[in-house]
């Protein structure tokens, strides 16, 4: 009999099945569907009529070339101009927080329940919250801003200005959850090396430089991709409700498709909205996945190695 | 001892849920008493007390007679109804009637899970209104019956009004009348006298259908299937143009996101706009919005300078039969539709709503009662519809690709909005639209 010192299971199928019931979940919810978007994206397909028709690669060409190709393009750069933004400001905005709750302070505690607060609501609530108070002729922002300095900027009617606040609506929804995992993560870090640090005369900032930031960097990294999940992905209710894919920006680039539609939005207003080709919205999943693994690679490729894992 | 006790208690509670994770079985009780009357279904999209009233009227009908026996379910959006609707067909459990917005009305004809409603049998149409009834008229058959049927007016802030020198009653004609009274409003200080909609294309609809443009070539869709966008043409361009005066001159008034009905009603009873163009089915919710803040007069809709009043193209929603019925379920169909939009019915629909009356003989009883000298808000819309030309033009849109075209619309509108010059931005509009023609035609 093979005495393996490692194995921990004495038959050899039993590790099969107990993958079992997890493999069938993926299969079913996860890999069955992404298989059957794929195919779909090589046909016409029309959810009202009911009809499904082999066009090979149309759906793809139309994507690039064409009269909606120009709205698609755009589509991908506004999408990865918003995840840029939301992850960068999202995970500082929460490092940063987060460092300032595990000062010793009063109230730290209440600091850091207040702060995870926002993470409890729907995106819906988050995105209707952000348009009455940016609303351009009745909103708090501008009642206050008229008040004080005169003017009235149209938040939600200038393009970049709903750009941006379709960005801060997102990151304050995330925050929340940043925050629960870096506050987290401070528990796990002994105080050992900052206290040396003082010791030493560090500063503040060259404490977080050169300590507290490595030692997060498990914690950053497993935050960077849920984040950028998150912006791609979550993001879909928070521009429906604040802008319906938003103002339409000047041309000659910008004006294709409204500034705030990101892919996901995109492959809604195809698949769901007036005459529908599914197989188009199809097409357009399968590119937004290629963008992610891409993204993946990257991230787990070259970022992946810089990850600090000792305590 | 205790750990064995915890996992047996598990055990036991994950079996016990299991006996009841039995799913439904109401499927399983097909077998129908020769007694039972016959089930129809009614899916809607209304919740408020739209929905209390159809509520209502489904109960009384219930109690009048026992052959059979009515369900309502609001769906939610005519969106959702309408897919909710196909996916159930497509499982054989179709609802029986359903409601579908009238923009949709190509797409439910097209999707083939609808029968025409006057393929019943004996369906007496004559009493409902003419220029109602032309918009759900498909080949010569009407496809289904107008429920809820309003169009667009112009809500006026008459305090503003007075202010620049006006009479109250007076109402703008034209779309010089709308610029000029608003220049004049501001000239005497009032700054909030704006003008403000929701940008949403059935407006840009309606004022073209005024002008008796056409949406679509081949008679607007009427003649034969759509295949070219003309989005109104010259008199598009109008419109375009009148969107684009008043943003030039600081004018309009929006929220930043297109069709927001909510939110431009907000603008007008915040008294932040003098002008305001809706669907006449929010009456209420305007009137409520106003009281106590400042006085509401109601206009016909503005039309382009040099044209003919055309009329309006109706909006609302009709309600759909479904196919697959026996003879007594499409006659059971039949007799709830005629009972719920029957003339005293209408009447106090249209009271309650601010929709249609949508029958001759409603429209009669009202006048009889002294309705349309007392309140005269409601009555503009109706002065609006019943002098409404029967043309191709206001006989409205038919295709499959309308809400895309609305889509494109409003995205021109966005763009001339904010700078862009009117050819281009509605040329892009036409292009994209003509990509969607061609793609839903093939189809076919």
């Amino acid at each position: 009999m093979n005495q393996n010192k490692n194995a921990i299971f004495k038959s050899k199928t039993i590790p099969y099945l107990y993958l079992l019931p997890t493999s069938l979940v993926l299969i079913i919810f996860i890999y069955y569907p992404t298989i059957k978007t794929f195919i779909l994206a090589f046909y016409r397909s029309n959810f009202i009529l009911g009809t499904r028709k082999y066009i090979g690669i149309e759906n793809f060409k139309n994507l690039f070339t064409g009269a909606l190709a120009p709205g698609f393009i755009q589509t991908c750069i506004q999408t990865l101009v918003f995840a840029f933004f939301v992850v960068v400001l999202g995970l500082g905005i929460s490092m940063f927080l987060a460092v300032l709750t595990n000062e010793k302070i009063k109230g730290a505690k209440y600091y850091r329940l207040l702060l995870i607060w926002p993470f409890a609501l729907s995106p819906a609530v988050a995105g209707t919250v952000f348009s009455f108070m940016f609303n351009p002729e009745v909103g708090v922002i501008n009642i206050f801003l008229n008040a004080v300095f005169n003017i009235k900027p149209g938040w939600l009617t200038n393009p970049y200005l709903a750009f941006s606040v379709a960005v801060m609506a997102a990151v304050w929804k995330n925050l929340g959850y940043n925050i629960v995992f870096y506050i987290a993560a401070f528990q796990n870090i002994s105080k050992d090396p900052l206290e040396a640090a003082e010791m030493d005369g560090a500063s503040k900032f060259s404490k977080f430089i050169h300590i507290l930031f490595p030692l997060l960097s498990p914690t950053s990294f497993f935050l960077l991709f849920t984040n950028i999940t998150y912006s791609l992905f979550d993001s879909f209710a928070i521009i429906d409700v604040l802008t319906k894919g938003g103002p339409m920006g000047q041309p000659p680039f910008m004006d294709n498709v409204g500034l705030t539609t990101t892919l996901m939005y995109k492959i809604f207003l195809d698949g769901f909205g007036g005459s529908s080709n599914m197989g188009f919205a199809a097409a357009e999943t399968f590119v937004l996945m290629i963008i992610v693994m891409i993204i993946a690679m990257f991230q787990f490729g070259i970022l992946g190695r810089r990850v600090n894992y000792d305590v | 001892m205790m750990k064995k006790f915890v996992i047996a208690l598990l055990m036991l509670s994950l079996s016990v849920t299991a006996v009841f994770a039995q799913g439904s079985n109401e499927s399983g009780s097909s077998v129908i008493q020769e007694n039972a009357p016959i089930e129809i279904s009614f899916w809607h999209i209304f919740g408020d007390a739209r929905g209390q009233w159809i509520e209502d009227r489904v109960e009384e009908f219930n109690s009048m007679q026992d052959e059979y026996h009515v369900t309502q379910e609001n769906k939610g959006s005519y969106r959702d109804t309408l897919q909710a609707s196909l996916l159930a067909y497509r499982q054989g459990s179709a609802p029986t009637l359903v409601h579908v917005a009238e923009a949709g009305s190509q797409a439910a004809y097209d999707s083939g899970i609808f029968m025409p409603i006057s393929d019943i049998g004996s369906f007496d149409t004559s009493d409902y209104i003419e220029p109602v009834l032309n918009y759900y008229t498909i080949n010569n058959k009407v496809n289904s019956i107008p429920f809820n049927s309003s169009s667009p007016v112009l809500y006026i802030n008459t305090d503003m009004l007075v202010k620049a020198g006006y009479d109250k009653n007076w109402t703008p004609k034209t779309f010089s009348d709308v610029i000029t009274s608003l220049e004049k409003a501001q000239a005497a200080g009032v700054t909030d006298a704006k003008y403000t909609d929701a940008i949403h294309a059935w407006f840009f609809e309606e004022l073209v259908a005024e002008q008796g443009g056409y949406i679509y070539n081949n008679g607007n869709g009427r003649d034969a299937r759509a295949t070219e966008a003309l989005l109104g043409g010259e008199a598009g361009l109008n419109v375009a143009k009148f969107y684009k005066d008043l943003s030039d001159n600081n004018l309009l008034a929006w929220t930043g996101k297109v069709e927001d009905w909510g939110g431009s009603d907000n603008i007008f009873t915040n008294e932040k706009a003098m002008y305001h163009i809706t669907s006449t089915g929010d009456i209420n919710v305007i009137s409520a919005g106003a009281e106590g803040k400042f006085n509401l007069n109601v206009g016909m809709l503005p039309i382009a300078d040099n044209s003919k009043r055309n009329g309006t193209v109706i909006g609302g929603g009709s309600i759909w039969l479904t196919k697959g019925h026996s003879q007594e379920e499409m006659e059971g169909a039949r007799d709830f539709i005629l009972y719920m939009t029957n003339t005293e019915n209408m009447v106090s629909w249209h009271k309650l709503s601010g929709y249609y009356p949508v029958r001759k003989s409603s429209v009669e009883l009202l006048d009889n009662e002294g309705w349309f000298d007392t309140n005269s808000l409601q009555t503009v819309a109706f002065k609006q519809l019943l002098d409404t030309v029967p043309n191709k033009a206001t006989a409205g849109a038919l295709g499959g690709t309308v809400y895309d075209h609305r889509t494109y619309i409003e995205e021109a509108l966005v763009k001339i909005i904010n700078g862009q010059s009117v050819d281009v931005a509605m040329d892009e509009a036409i292009k994209l639209t003509n990509a969607k023609i061609k793609e839903y035609n093939s189809n076919f």
